[in-house]
């Protein structure tokens, strides 16, 4: 209960659709017990289909989120192209590594689509900078427990866009609710070869 | 060498004098071998990764290129296990391109032990390092304090006990490439059903003086098996509050590129464009 | 691990075009209270108001620091930062103090008007500078109190008399609930024209049920 992951609370998750991936975060900010603020988003987008979850501490979560939108931004500048899916998630790795003896508290999930094949991308990290490469999904948080259970029978090959939000969206709700320290609504991104859906689902409030 | 960034440091040690515990990395509760045959050297690994009782990674890799004649399995902390054998694989192919000569398997676990004692256990990575040279055929083990053996056949991690109870009751000098892969495969997977940290699939690694053959999930003893029923939901199942949709095509409404050709102020020179 | 919340009481509430900030008038150590008329905020700029609990000593240092940055930079650039600007220099500032041999244990509310489109802005930061924005915050242990309250009533646009009417319902639970007297409170209104001092009546008795 006092490990410096279960503080605050957060839970977030990430799948592979057929030509698409999602990833899906709930909006709880708390201090152990009491809820602070139920619109604290933990997913980042750091290119047109790269995107961050963050879950663990929340003062970590900001630093790491603005860490990378500095060091994304640098990229981009010397590279004059976007970062791929798979570069930032090489980078946040070794940016992970690097504090190896002093970690930061956060546990994030990649998601995108390559930019050359279009292939869906996810992967998670634990917070040394891990890489858990997945065909199917990645979870991370204190509802992560849940998570695995919820998106280990919801979870199909081949969903299409539509079909994906919905079990990325059911696992998530059903998984936040058996856990305290997450929920407050959630937010779900779709992302296709040429769009991006960004959904904001109502969830319990209590 | 890794430049390690001590900055969380102090707040970390401060936060863990209040009680707090020690992040819980992924740790390959693993089981690795490796065995010596007539002609060349076998590695094999499970690929369960784990974070304290959850499986983490159901299909993890956990046989680490170091040179093209050069592999290691490794067991502990994963990214430690990962971020050594990468560091040492750079090392080795400067060295390699500076000396004019092969990576040599002594000089791959002189560095990781050299490597692994500086840090004093703290850098978790267990390996075992085999590889082909034009000295011969090598398998050492290197322990995350520096340790280091030679031996004709060798285990590693949570499942080294399980996985050496099949070496020691099938081993037998000069092995067969295929007994050796057989053997090796056999030891993987008596860690796989008796070690609780190790699991799923088996990974093979032949190195021999001409090639390196990775064979990877050489055996996958527990596939899943296709659901009896489709758990979709219906679209519209899930309540939205809001949705928002961003088009790649609709960026464009948002940056518009005008041609001022025309309206370039008088006296003024035109700015020079690339075309 | 989370450290145990303090009596003092800071409170922000987000209105139409205004920002309420409240903070408690007692400067505690221990059992004893050392004054009466304490000012837990500091103006940062024109339309920037941050209040500051913790621990004594660490609260005025780190807020003057940065109350004196706020300024230097709207006297070198002729321009004020806004909320989220400040906000995020605060954090900043206060995340690699963490990362410090003696780390400023101070928890914040930062309030304004944005001096640009003219919204109100409220930011929640504890000590570990994780960062929020709210439309309505607390910190100490009038967040156990006040939250809930602040949760039934509070609306996005309500303007400053009935922000004013919320902060009552909130001090009025306060007084009733708390086991020490805060000595009322400092409440102030930043508002697009600037910071204002609002009277408030302190010295309305609250018995307990």
């Amino acid at each position: 209960m006092s490990s410096p992951f279960s503080i605050n609370g957060g839970a977030c998750v990430a799948m592979v659709g057929k030509d698409c991936v999602a990833i899906a975060c709930d909006l709880r900010l708390g201090l152990q017990a009491l809820t602070v603020s139920n619109n604290f988003p933990k997913i980042f987008q750091y290119g047109d289909n790269v995107f961050l979850g963050l879950t663990g501490l929340a003062t970590d979560v900001n630093t790491v989120s603005d860490l990378f939108r500095w060091k994304v931004n640098m990229y981009r500048l010397r590279e004059e192209r976007q970062i791929a899916p798979r570069t930032f998630a090489n980078l946040v790795s070794s940016s992970l590594y690097e504090k190896r003896f002093g970690p930061y508290f956060v546990s994030p999930v990649v998601a995108g689509l390559d930019p050359k094949t279009g292939r869906p991308f996810i992967c998670g990290f634990d917070s040394i900078g891990c890489i858990d490469f997945a065909k199917d999904f990645i979870v991370s948080g204190t509802a992560s427990e849940q998570l695995f259970g919820m998106c280990e029978s919801l979870w199909e090959p081949d969903l299409d866009a539509d079909a994906l939000f919905e079990t990325i969206s059911q696992s998530l709700l059903n998984a936040v609710d058996r856990d305290a320290l997450s929920g407050w609504g959630a937010h779900v991104y779709i992302i296709e070869k040429d769009k991006v859906t960004k959904r904001l689902l109502k969830g319990r409030q209590d | 060498m890794p430049g390690f960034d001590f900055s969380n440091y102090n707040r970390n040690a401060a936060l863990h004098a209040r009680g707090v515990p020690l992040p819980k990395a992924t740790s390959t509760g693993t089981t690795i071998v490796g065995c010596i045959y007539d002609g060349g050297v076998v590695i094999a690994a499970d690929t369960r990764a784990t974070s304290g009782p959850i499986v983490a990674d159901k299909n993890c890799e956990k046989l680490h290129y170091i040179s093209s004649n050069i592999w290691c399995a490794g067991a502990g902390t994963a990214a430690d296990t990962e971020f050594t054998t990468s560091l040492i694989s750079s090392q080795l192919e400067l060295h390699s391109l500076s000396t004019g000569r092969k990576p040599r398997v002594v000089t791959c676990m002189t560095l990781l032990k050299q490597h692994l004692f500086r840090y004093q256990g703290h850098i978790g990575a267990y390996l075992v390092v085999a590889g082909v040279d034009p000295t011969g055929t090598h398998l050492f083990t290197v322990h995350a304090h520096g340790s280091t053996d030679k031996l004709p056949y060798v285990t590693m991690g949570s499942g080294s006990l399980a996985a050496m109870s099949v070496f020691e009751t099938q081993w037998k000098a000069h092995l067969t490439q295929d007994e050796a892969v057989k053997l090796c495969a056999d030891a993987i997977e008596s860690g796989i059903w008796n070690d609780l940290g190790s699991g799923s699939n088996v990974d093979v690694a032949i190195i021999t003086p001409e090639k390196t053959i990775l064979k990877r999930n050489y055996i996958k003893p527990n596939e899943r098996t296709q659901k009896l029923k489709s758990y979709v939901f219906p679209k519209g199942t899930t309540a939205v509050l809001n949705e928002k949709i961003i088009r790649k095509q609709d960026i464009g409404n948002f940056v518009t590129i005008h041609d001022l050709a025309e309206e370039a102020p008088a006296g003024g020179d035109k700015m020079e464009v690339d075309t | 691990m989370y450290d145990a919340p303090t009596m003092e009481v800071l409170l922000g509430i987000t209105g139409k075009d205004f920002t309420l900030i409240a903070a408690s008038k007692a400067a505690m150590r221990g059992a004893t209270v050392l004054k009466a008329s304490d000012d837990k905020t500091r103006a940062l700029n024109k339309h920037t108001l941050m209040a500051f609990s913790g621990e004594a000593g660490d609260t005025v240092q780190f807020a003057e620091y940065i109350q004196a940055n706020a300024q230097l930079y709207s006297m070198r650039n002729e321009a004020d930062l806004s909320p989220s600007a400040l906000a995020n220099f605060v954090r900043g500032e206060l995340a690699s103090s963490l990362r410090s041999r003696k780390p400023y244990h101070v928890n914040l509310l930062l309030g304004g008007v944005d001096p640009i489109t003219h919204k109100s802005r409220l930011y929640w930061l504890d000590y570990l500078a994780a960062l929020a924005p709210v439309p309505y915050a607390a910190h100490g242990y009038a967040q156990y109190y006040c939250l809930s309250i602040l949760d039934k009533h509070h609306h996005p646009d309500i303007s400053l008399g009935q922000g004013i009417k919320l902060l009552n319902l909130c001090t009025d639970e306060l007084k009733r609930r708390l086991p020490i007297d805060f000595k009322g409170m400092v409440v102030k209104a930043v508002t697009k024209d600037g910071i204002i001092d609002i009277e408030f009546d302190d010295d309305k008795v609250v018995h307990a049920a």
